[in-house]
């Protein structure tokens, strides 16, 4: 839960006095135009950009002044806009990194052997975001769409309670996104799910209360079916003066 | 999940059995003169190589750290001159020379944490400069300019150290284990984390890392791999000097680096018997007090051409007389 967030960057008021609580299980899209502060926001939650204002609950602890990789722990999972994967290691690699991550004792100088439960897990990941085909693939040599199933398997890697993913099907072809929209269609029930997506198609469907910002705020809420005829987001969509 | 392929190990053993049994062929100069040396610097390269390669990070401190253990195990070595009279073994002294050179490291990865590219370089050449300076004009410690003298190293199953022989192995034996090591933490899940902190390091963070504590940790592995580099730079010089530490040897370590390829560990001893070669025959083929000036061209054209030092022109030179040893490098870095 997101209380009175605020985000500056110099004198640019990114996020503007902010509010959103999303109930556990819950599926929540964030929709608007660029520069609405979609992303900005998700990084505030993460602890990427710390909130210069309000605080933000996650489960009913205050994380407003954690860092990121404290957040994680606790349960948080996300995406990027733009892939930021290992791209000097292998498909595997990325997995079982992310695996780690959510395992005690990271600093391990201990070499994965053929059984270890992290390794086994990061196949299962593989498998579930349908990736297995290219374990041993480097990250640069593999597919932008690819990538991205890459980036929610690892997203999901530490079991989250909360996912976040940020624009998925960011420059993926038609070919690529049915496989997206099928990978979060089968994402287990009672995760709780925040999504930022322009396309509506991959959006609406799988969102239980889409939230529309522009400019830093949030301006509707709303369920999927009544959002897309709200007067307000077809100004913002479709051009023309807000009321 | 391996760092080199089965023909790369292959490669490896063949190359460290033609190195044990070069002593057969080999006269006494190579032994310590060239190939001894070469793998003690080597050895303070591997350190440099292991943090830029792996971690991201161009450090210039590690000749300073090295200088921490040559340091440490003179003051406390039982020759030193002055003498001292808490003088201890040999074998005391080393290893803690090796808990000085850890913390050494450590204490620069503290640094790192907060500064990253330019201002690293910047940071840990003036620590290291600033080192050199301290020993020279602290007299009771580390003997001012005239440095600490007459430290002849440990016995080896009753042979001097100071022995070809003994030197030779003894410097092949600690720098195979160290680039062995290196080759192992680069695929244990420290290594591998580092490796994401190189690529993306807020990535790493949103994962659950402690990126901060990653970083301080490679540093004081790499310090620990500078001092063993220290101790036996010490042996070899039968001591330790400020200008030994000084800023043209933490260049010189940077040049080996570079030369022999940041790109995998081997390199670092690659340009180390470049470096080692030129400076003991560019007398013979040109003029002693040029060496500078030989060693800095061959700097810039391995710069201009081959950004990724002897190793990486090799590497083309194959995938272009083999294209398909290209496919065998994909997953191996």
């Amino acid at each position: 839960m997101a209380t009175h967030v605020e985000r500056s960057f110099g004198a640019l008021r990114a996020i503007r006095d902010v509010s959103l609580s999303v109930a556990a299980g819950e599926r929540r899209a964030i929709i608007g135009p660029n520069g609405a502060g979609k992303t900005t926001f998700f990084n505030t939650i993460c602890g990427d950009h710390p909130p210069t204002g309000g605080s933000i609950h996650l489960f009913g602890e205050d994380i407003t002044s954690l860092k990121p990789h404290r957040r994680a722990r606790m349960g948080i999972g996300r995406t990027y806009q733009s892939s930021l994967l290992f791209t000097g290691l292998t498909v595997l690699e990325n997995l079982y990194l992310a695996v780690r991550g959510a395992m005690p004792n990271r600093l391990s100088l201990w070499k994965a052997s053929r059984g270890d439960a992290a390794l086994s897990k990061a196949r299962l990941l593989a498998q579930q975001v349908r990736v297995d085909n290219i374990l041993e693939a480097r990250i640069d040599a593999i597919s932008h769409g690819q990538r991205r199933q890459v980036e929610v398997g690892m997203a999901l890697a530490a079991n989250p309670r909360l996912l976040m993913l940020d624009e998925p099907a960011a420059g993926l072809s038609a070919g690529e996104r049915p496989e997206l929209v099928k990978l979060i269609r089968d994402l287990p029930r009672d995760l709780t799910l925040i999504l930022i997506e322009h396309d509506m198609d991959v959006a609406l469907p799988h969102s239980d209360i889409v939230t529309v910002m522009k400019d830093g705020e949030i301006v509707v809420e709303n369920t999927p079916d009544r959002i897309v005829d709200d007067p307000v987001v077809q100004a913002i969509y479709l051009g023309g003066a807000l009321a | 999940m391996a760092v080199m392929s089965p023909r790369q190990w292959a490669l490896t053993a063949v190359v460290l059995a033609i190195m044990l049994a070069l002593p057969l062929v080999l006269p006494a100069f190579w032994l310590s003169g060239i190939l001894g040396r070469s793998l003690v610097y080597g050895i303070v390269a591997l350190s440099l190589t292991f943090l830029a390669s792996y971690g991201g990070f161009i450090s210039l401190a590690q000749t300073m750290i090295a200088g921490v253990a040559g340091y440490t195990v003179a003051i406390l070595a039982p020759t030193a001159i002055p003498a001292s009279s808490s003088a201890l073994s040999y074998w005391l002294a080393m290893p803690a020379a090796l808990v000085a050179a850890t913390v050494a490291g450590g204490v620069i990865g503290l640094i790192a944490v907060r500064t990253r590219d330019i201002y690293l370089l910047m940071i840990t050449l003036a620590l290291a400069v600033g080192f050199s300076l301290f020993a020279q004009s602290n007299i009771d410690w580390f003997n001012g300019y005239e440095g600490i003298r007459n430290i002849l190293g440990p016995d080896i199953f009753g042979y001097p150290f100071r022995t070809h022989l003994v030197f030779y192995y003894v410097s092949l034996t600690v720098a195979a284990l160290l680039y062995l090591l290196v080759l192992y933490v680069v695929r244990t899940p420290f290594g591998l984390t580092l490796q994401g902190i190189r690529d993306n390091p807020r990535r790493v963070s949103a994962l659950g890392f402690d990126v901060a504590l990653h970083r301080v940790a490679a540093f004081a592995l790499a310090g620990f791999i500078a001092g063993c580099g220290g101790v036996l730079i010490t042996f070899y010089n039968i001591g330790i000097t400020p200008s030994s530490i000084g800023m043209t040897a933490t260049v010189n370590v940077l040049v080996m680096s570079v030369i022999g390829g940041l790109g995998h560990p081997i390199g670092a001893f690659i340009g180390a018997v470049i470096f080692s070669l030129m400076d003991t025959f560019a007398a013979t083929v040109y003029d002693r007090n040029r060496f500078n000036t030989l060693i800095g061209l061959v700097f810039l054209v391995i710069v201009l051409v081959s950004p990724d030092g002897v190793l990486g022109f090799g590497k083309r030179l194959l995938f272009w007389r083999k294209p398909k040893a290209r496919e065998e490098q994909t997953g191996t870095h």
